[in-house]
């Protein structure tokens, strides 16, 4: 969709979460995470957005022709489709959506084990201080 | 009863029956090697009972459905070959665990050592009546696990636990080998059942012909010879004597290292023929005879003295089936099978003799045995019909096979012409010297000269009936076999052959039959065997010192090196590559990922200055500007909790922004789920006090955000170049989902098709990551009770 400003947005965004994920404070790696995921998501659905495609849902029951020939057959053992030719169709890429709805749904999964991970570890050590916790260690 | 059932019955029987075993053991007690005997008898006469339905080179197939999409079955062949080898596991299987019941201690952890044995033996009853290459792969490697674990029996003893890594490593790793070399051969004839190949004539001439023959044939070969110690790969066998000895009776002459040789017959008719045949399998065979028939000259230990030799004769099957290239094939096939059943019973009895001596005379020691002959009568003359008959001395089984095996060695040599005319039937004799030498040392060195004055216990005796009876029996196999060949050779040899050949066979195997030239080949290794005996003491000496002088010429030098220097290496490594403070992996990470991106994004980034577009909307604008000031808004604010709350707000501007670039499924999953992780970040965070406030010197500073812009610099062009299309836009996978969404999967919106539908399992894995990371929250902060 050639939005460059979006893409300047993204790569901020990768930035920010870049500098806080290398602080010594474990709440801001953490926080630092969530920028980051939330880059990486937004990286990968605007790839496959293009200007002037819809919303991937279909109106009614239909065969949305792709013009693309398809061989998905075991008897041949061929187990993933080969594509030839690529008709445009009118919809932005599912896939990545797909992919990215999957990585938000575990983002929050990895976001609340590491955020009571690091109150627990505040709770057994006094300290949020990852340098200090290496020292606690070993 | 249909055979079907008969073959299922005959390899599950023993799993289940396996699995009651210590319950059983808490009835019976020690009498728990009789139950096993049991199944074994039931076994066995499941598996004669399919006799007359191959007798005649007749086969029987039979399937249940089992992974249909991946045209794998539970799939059963019965003909000549696998019959051969159902009587012999099950045949000599029940023989070792009846002279098991003398030979174990009743201290020894009794149920799993039969445990393991039953397992073994249905395993291999498995293998050979599997149908479909899958099949026999996952029977194989239980065959491997299995013998690790008898290998293994006694765990503190450091050499059983060394022999049965080492053989597990060589003959489960030769295994992943043939299953590579199954993958080839289903790629080339697109099926996994091996009947449907060995009975269509045109596939095989394809396979024949096809550019991976080749890999084919050396990756299924490497499998074969792993399992059967043939090649280099010999070295397992010598170290897996640490076993009890019926074990090393039963897996380690009997059955299990004929699984190679199984192999090697069962896929014959595939790959003979050929060039390459002949040289791989012939000649590993001969160099495999005629090294490991030499290297048992200085084994003292009479059990190690027994596995070279079994190496040795694996190695005249092997040559044998390698031969058919060349010559009638009829006759090498022959050859090999005899010999294969006569060397079941002769090294099975001579084990059996082994064990005897070692649980008497409480040694295995050749240099601390001697003169039993006066206090063992009757094991003396077992293991003297043992020994003969593998030295080739009519009229034993072993004299019959052997002489197959020169004639068709004599056949070869005309067969290839001047001068291999002369040098395959020397080789062959050559073999047959150094068998012959060792024949008579093992039984010259426990029975024969004179008692030793010390180390022997003072009252040596034969021993128990449940110890002699089943050797005894093997020594009548022996001579019965030798003396009416018939027996054996028509109902058992004469249908495998057949089902190896594809056509019926029939042999006339005679005691006397004139004076060939087998015979004077026979009648020269004698003599030149008693020759080479009379030299054995210093043979035996010149290799120690040799081995002594250079150590490293040896394939266990290279398997000890290769073994403990991984350990080291290994330990090296991850010590270098886990040093422990996270932030030297991130840094790692992040500095591999620029390079890696920025390497190719650098020769495609001319030009692009004139494509950047700068056409926003106002709107759009606005919610980039508030994004970057929750961004920084997050990074800067020194309180966590207005940070935590700037990145919430970042989180719902990215769901805001997910309605711009057509995503509602996302804006509607990211409003769900930053609600709740900013609840539990909240509910976390209150109960944090903020204690600790990092430094940030000028140089660190510096550093990191360097760093930082990097990475957003990498970002950046990567994202200029994607949405742009300078990158050339590669097939899209998509076209197929959004063609199908409403034919296969009957749902309009296609983002939720496929992840309900087309990835089902990728959401199956989400669904569980998700409960593990709840159940991973629970435990840490139920953890906190425990500590204090």
């Amino acid at each position: 969709m050639n939005n460059t400003v979006l893409s300047f947005t993204i790569a901020v965004l990768f930035g920010i979460g870049t500098f806080l994920i290398l602080r010594r404070d474990i709440v801001r790696v953490i926080i630092g995470l969530s920028v980051l995921s939330h880059a990486v998501n937004l990286l990968i659905v605007s790839v496959g957005v293009f200007s002037g495609k819809d919303v991937p849902i279909l109106t009614h029951d239909e065969v949305v022709p792709t013009n693309t020939i398809f061989s998905d057959s075991l008897q041949n053992s061929v187990l993933a489709p080969l594509l030839n030719g690529t008709e445009p169709t009118q919809f932005v890429d599912p896939l990545v959506q797909a992919l990215v709805l999957t990585a938000i749904v575990i983002s929050l999964a990895t976001t609340a084990v590491i955020i009571i991970l690091a109150y627990r570890i505040h709770e057994e050590y006094g300290t949020t201080d990852i340098q200090k916790l290496k020292r606690l260690w070993g | 009863m249909d055979p079907f059932i008969s073959v299922t019955l005959a390899v599950f029987l023993p799993f289940l029956l396996a699995l009651a075993v210590p319950a059983v053991e808490k009835l019976i007690k020690h009498r728990i090697g009789w139950f096993a005997s049991f199944i074994a008898l039931i076994s066995f006469l499941l598996v004669i009972s399919l006799v007359p339905l191959v007798i005649h080179g007749e086969h029987f197939q039979a399937s249940v459905e089992w992974i249909p999409s991946m045209g794998i079955e539970y799939s059963i062949y019965v003909d000549g070959l696998s019959i051969l080898f159902g009587i012999i596991i099950t045949g000599i299987g029940i023989i070792i665990m009846s002279y098991s019941n003398g030979y174990m201690g009743l201290k020894e952890d009794l149920p799993r050592y039969y445990q393991w044995l039953l397992l073994f033996m249905g395993s291999m009853l498995g293998m050979v009546f599997a149908a479909n290459t899958i099949m026999l792969f996952i029977f194989w490697e239980l065959t491997s696990i299995t013998s690790f674990m008898l290998i293994g029996y006694w765990r503190n003893k450091p050499e059983s636990v060394y022999g049965a890594t080492k053989s597990l490593l060589v003959t489960a790793a030769g295994g992943l080998f043939m299953l590579a070399g199954f993958i080839v051969l289903r790629s080339i004839t697109g099926t996994f059942d091996i009947p449907a190949i060995l009975q269509n004539e045109t596939l095989i001439q394809t396979v024949q012909g096809h550019k991976l023959f080749l890999a084919a044939l050396i990756l299924i070969f490497i499998g074969a010879a792993s399992k059967s110690a043939q090649g280099p790969f010999y070295i397992w066998l010598p170290n897996a004597m640490e076993a009890p000895t019926p074990v090393s009776a039963f897996l380690h002459s009997a059955t299990m290292v004929k699984a190679g040789i199984y192999l090697v017959a069962r896929v014959h008719p595939i790959f003979s023929g050929t060039e390459a045949w002949f040289i791989l399998v012939s000649g590993t065979g001969i160099i495999t005879m005629l090294v490991a028939g030499f290297l048992a000259f200085r084994q003292i230990d009479i059990k190690a003295l027994l596995a070279y030799s079994t190496i040795s004769q694996l190695a005249y099957i092997m040559t044998m089936y390698g031969y058919t290239t060349y010559q009638e094939p009829g006759i090498g096939v022959a050859a090999a099978t005899f010999h294969l059943l006569n060397h079941a019973t002769f090294k099975a009895c001579l084990f059996l003799v082994a064990g005897i001596v070692a649980h008497e005379a409480a040694t295995r020691d050749i240099t601390r045995l001697g003169g039993l002959r006066h206090e063992m009568p009757i094991t003396f003359i077992i293991a003297t019909i043992g020994a003969l008959s593998m030295a080739g001395v009519p009229p034993l089984n072993g004299f019959l096979s052997k002489e197959m095996f020169y004639e068709s060695s004599i056949e070869m040599g005309h067969a290839l012409g001047s001068p291999f005319t002369f040098i395959i039937p020397a080789l062959a004799v050559a073999g047959g010297v150094f068998t012959f030498a060792y024949s008579i040392k093992f039984i010259a060195a426990i029975f024969l000269g004179k008692r030793p004055e010390k180390g022997l216990p003072s009252h040596i005796h034969d021993p128990s009936f449940v110890m002699i009876i089943p050797a005894a029996f093997l020594a009548g196999l022996i001579i019965l076999f030798g003396l009416v060949p018939s027996i054996a050779v028509q109902n058992l040899v004469e249908p495998t052959a057949s089902s190896i050949m594809m056509e019926a066979q029939h042999l006339h195997v005679k005691l006397w039959h004139g004076l060939t030239g087998s015979l004077v080949m026979t009648l020269i290794t004698f003599l030149l065997g008693i020759a080479v005996y009379t030299r054995y003491d210093s043979i035996a000496e010149w290799q120690n010192s040799f081995n002594r002088k250079y150590p490293f010429i040896s394939i266990n030098y290279i398997y000890d090196g290769l073994v403990n220097n991984a350990k080291g290496t290994l330990k090296r490594f991850s010590s270098f590559m886990q040093p422990g403070p996270v932030k030297g992996y991130v840094l790692a990470l992040l500095v591999l990922m620029i390079i890696l991106f920025a390497i190719p994004f650098l020769k495609l980034s001319t030009g692009f200055i004139q494509t950047l577009n700068f056409n926003v909307e106002p709107y759009e604008f606005l919610v980039f500007f508030f994004m970057i000031v929750a961004a920084v808004g997050a990074a800067v604010l020194p309180k966590y909790l207005p940070a935590v709350i700037s990145l919430s707000a970042l989180g719902y501007l990215v769901s805001l922004l997910f309605i711009y670039l057509s995503a509602p499924d996302l804006a509607l999953t990211q409003v769900l789920v930053e609600t709740l992780s900013t609840i539990i970040f909240l509910l976390a965070i209150v109960k944090i006090p903020q204690t600790f406030k990092e430094h940030i010197t000028p140089s660190l500073f510096t550093r990191d955000a360097l760093i930082a812009v990097s990475v957003a610099s990498v970002v950046f062009i990567l994202l200029v170049n994607a949405t742009q299309g300078i990158i050339p836009p590669f097939e899209s996978l998509s076209y197929y989902f959004i063609e199908k969404a409403w034919p296969l999967a009957g749902g309009h919106n296609i983002v939720n098709v496929i992840i309900v539908d087309f990835r089902g399992y990728d959401t199956l894995g989400e669904i569980s990551v998700m409960c593990l990371a709840a159940l991973g929250v629970y435990n840490l902060i139920h953890s906190r009770g425990e500590s204090e």
